[in-house]
């Protein structure tokens, strides 16, 4: 008897797709955007999050540390250590459940997409991928040259061969599943901040 | 099992909540319009989209081995399931071998259709729907009305009065805000407690074994982030050739679904974190029959956005639960009807055939000419009613007949100014229930146009073009 694996592999062969089954070519799309940084602040700024320009690393540091979340926040986790000290240090604890009670996760982000201000984030730097999505609060830094235009740009510059999780993360979590009232703060992160350094 | 028709009129019969459902749809279906709008190649990329489905389709066992051997190089174990029950077979001796009890659940569309969380419950594993709108259904015992929006039917209320039943919120609280606060502390107590996590897929892509995930809550990401052991379930149709296709998939995905530029959360997950165990449970459950199925084959593009419930007349007046398949709407009826004909032989009716859903659909199917031909299949196997199929065959008599179709339309132009109303609006004439007939014209269209014409051709004697009057 065939297993179920070559059963339906085999049940596939046969199709209806008729005409040009061929892939397709297609190239970058036009978004029509001609300021970039521009762009990419205001679609996170309109889908609840918070976008900062700062010169330098210097600058980038003297907002993070006397901004209201970091001065509030009880335990900082902090991957980018001369942004900010954390006092919190994930890569000692055993179980993500152990990172529960983290405020705030600073991270670094790769890339910016000015077409939907989503940030990309390698999470295999962190032993715990959940320090994303625990906090109530998340600082990403971007390094400036990092904005590209589009999805397909972005995708043209993540090497995929080693990475084990990443994500496009575009402002804080949210929800409109009460009568589609929008709601920020659903089970991740209730504020996003994104820092373009440089 | 009661038809769509009787299940809308009930809905109906709330005549405020039936307008706010409508007006909230159609809001969702504004906000797409200018996301749509706002990018330029929009029909350039749906037929990109479109394109991409069809290659993928078409070498589907090509793409979901290459896909199985990298994401298996990375560490996942893979699956392959015929159908619901050896899906919700493999998923329950997943948990069992590890001994999971309590799963954190993320919304799956394929474990709606295989029954996954009935089973697991009546083998003794606790599954906690994690997804706001998901966990409201699951307290209230429903099951969802939109493939997006789950919830869409309930109103504040009652979410504050199934929260206070069950979460112990106050007495009439219905403040979203307190009310999404209340959600995620009861949810967090739930993932950092769960022993596995369970979620669906948006897209898996053959190129490096990724699984892709789009939420805007980030209760998929902590599902997969918590517990030892993870498990996705897809359907076949989710894998795609390359990387760079998710650009065109994502670009076209929540901006179709919510209006958004794209979900709070774009998650990639290859293979298992050290530590973990993944798996990825590949399921067919009907999928290879609709793709060897000329001409209905393309409801096996579908990516799942929901953008044609959300623009379509009759889903927005008659509610999800309208529809007795478990996925409602437009591309509900003609994914029912590779299901089972006889079953849900009423919901290609649920449609005016307006065409809007094929308008919206981001990988351009083509909803509502298969839902007329489905309406053919109904007719062919004889499923229509006999009331029904009385009235079209001597409506068939009559158009057959020139010397009939006059007569006919003569007597009723003299009869009907002179009978009664309730000949027309009684319990029998279901076309008569909520509309009047319109004022009987004087003469036929023919008679109208041959006038018509005779007033041109006079007009062209004086220089004007007949042919251009058309």
């Amino acid at each position: 008897m065939k297993d179920s694996r070559r059963l339906l592999l085999d049940s596939l062969k046969e199709h209806a797709i008729t005409g040009d089954t061929s892939y397709p070519a297609y190239s970058h799309p036009d978004t029509g955007i001609t300021d970039l940084r521009r762009s990419f602040q205001s679609v996170i700024e309109s889908v609840g999050g918070e976008c900062r320009f700062v010169a330098d690393p210097e600058a980038a540091r003297k907002h993070v540390t006397g901004s209201q979340v970091f001065l509030t926040a009880k335990q900082v986790c902090s991957y980018v250590k001369e942004i900010a000290e954390g006092n919190f240090d994930a890569e000692t604890k055993a179980a993500a459940q152990q990172c529960a009670d983290v405020d705030l996760t600073i991270v670094r982000g790769e890339l910016g997409v000015a077409e939907n201000g989503a940030v990309w984030v390698n999470a295999d730097p962190l032993r715990h991928r959940a320090l994303l999505f625990l906090p109530g609060n998340l600082i990403l830094v971007v390094e400036g040259r990092n904005i590209v235009p589009d999805m397909e740009s972005a995708y043209a510059r993540i090497d995929f061969t080693r990475l084990r999780s990443g994500y496009f993360i575009s402002g804080p979590s949210k929800t409109a599943d009460i009568e589609q009232c929008l709601v920020i703060g659903a089970h991740g992160a209730k504020s996003l901040l994104v820092l373009v350094v440089g | 099992m009661k038809s769509h028709s009787r299940l809308a009129a009930a809905f109906l019969k709330q005549e405020e909540r039936a307008h706010w459902h409508d007006q909230a749809l159609w809001y969702v279906r504004e906000k797409r319009d200018r996301m749509a709008a706002s990018v330029p190649d929009w029909e350039a990329l749906r037929e990109t989209a479109q394109a991409i489905k069809r290659h993928a389709l078409a070498n589907l066992p090509r793409y979901l081995e290459e896909f199985e051997r990298n994401a298996a190089a990375r560490g996942a174990i893979v699956h392959y399931a015929l159908d619901a029950a050896e899906h919700n077979r493999i998923v329950f001796e997943i948990l069992n071998g590890r001994n999971a009890r309590l799963v954190a659940k993320s919304k799956s569309m394929l474990s709606e259709e295989c029954g996954l969380n009935e089973f697991l419950d009546r083998n003794g594993v606790e599954v906690v729907e994690t997804d706001l709108a998901e966990r409201i259904i699951q307290l209230a015992g429903e099951r969802p009305s939109h493939i997006v929006l789950p919830s869409i039917h309930i109103r504040k209320e009652e979410v504050g009065d199934i929260f206070h039943e069950h979460l112990g919120t106050e007495r009439g609280e219905s403040d979203p805000i307190r009310l999404t606060r209340a959600a995620r502390t009861h949810l967090r107590e739930k993932f950092l407690a769960a022993e596995a996590g369970v979620s669906g897929v948006n897209f898996a892509v053959a190129e490096t074994g990724a699984v892709v995930i789009c939420t805007n809550e980030g209760n998929a990401d902590l599902g997969n982030s918590l517990p030892d052991l993870y498990i996705a379930v897809m359907g076949v149709e989710k894998v795609i050739p390359k990387t760079r296709d998710l650009s065109v998939f994502l670009r076209l995905l929540s901006r179709s679904a919510t209006g958004q530029p794209i979900s709070a959360y774009t998650s990639h997950l290859l293979g298992s974190r050290p530590g973990q165990e993944m798996h990825i449970v590949i399921v067919d459950n009907g999928r290879s029959e609709i793709l060897r199925r000329e001409p209905f084959h393309k409801a096996a593009f579908c990516i799942r956005c929901g953008a044609c419930l959300n623009t379509c007349p009759v889903y927005r007046r008659s509610g999800g639960h309208s529809y007795n398949y478990v996925i409602p709407g437009p591309i509900g009826t003609i994914l029912a009807m590779h299901r089972d004909l006889k079953k849900y032989k009423d919901m290609p009716y649920a449609s005016t055939l307006c065409g809007s859903c094929t308008a919206v659909c981001p990988v351009k199917i083509d909803i509502h000419r298969q839902i007329v031909l489905w309406r053919n299949e109904v007719v062919e196997a004889g499923y229509l009613g006999r009331a029904k199929s009385a009235a079209l065959k001597t409506a068939t008599l009559g158009m057959k007949s020139t010397r009939l179709f006059r007569t006919g339309g003569w007597a009723l132009r003299k009869l009907l100014r002179v009978l009664p109303p309730f000949v027309f609006n009684n319990r029998l004439t279901v076309w008569g229930k909520s509309r009047d007939l319109p004022k009987m014209p004087a003469q036929s269209f023919r008679a109208e146009y041959r006038a018509y014409s005779r007033r041109l051709t006079n007009g062209s004697r004086s220089g004007m073009n007949r042919e251009g009057q058309s």
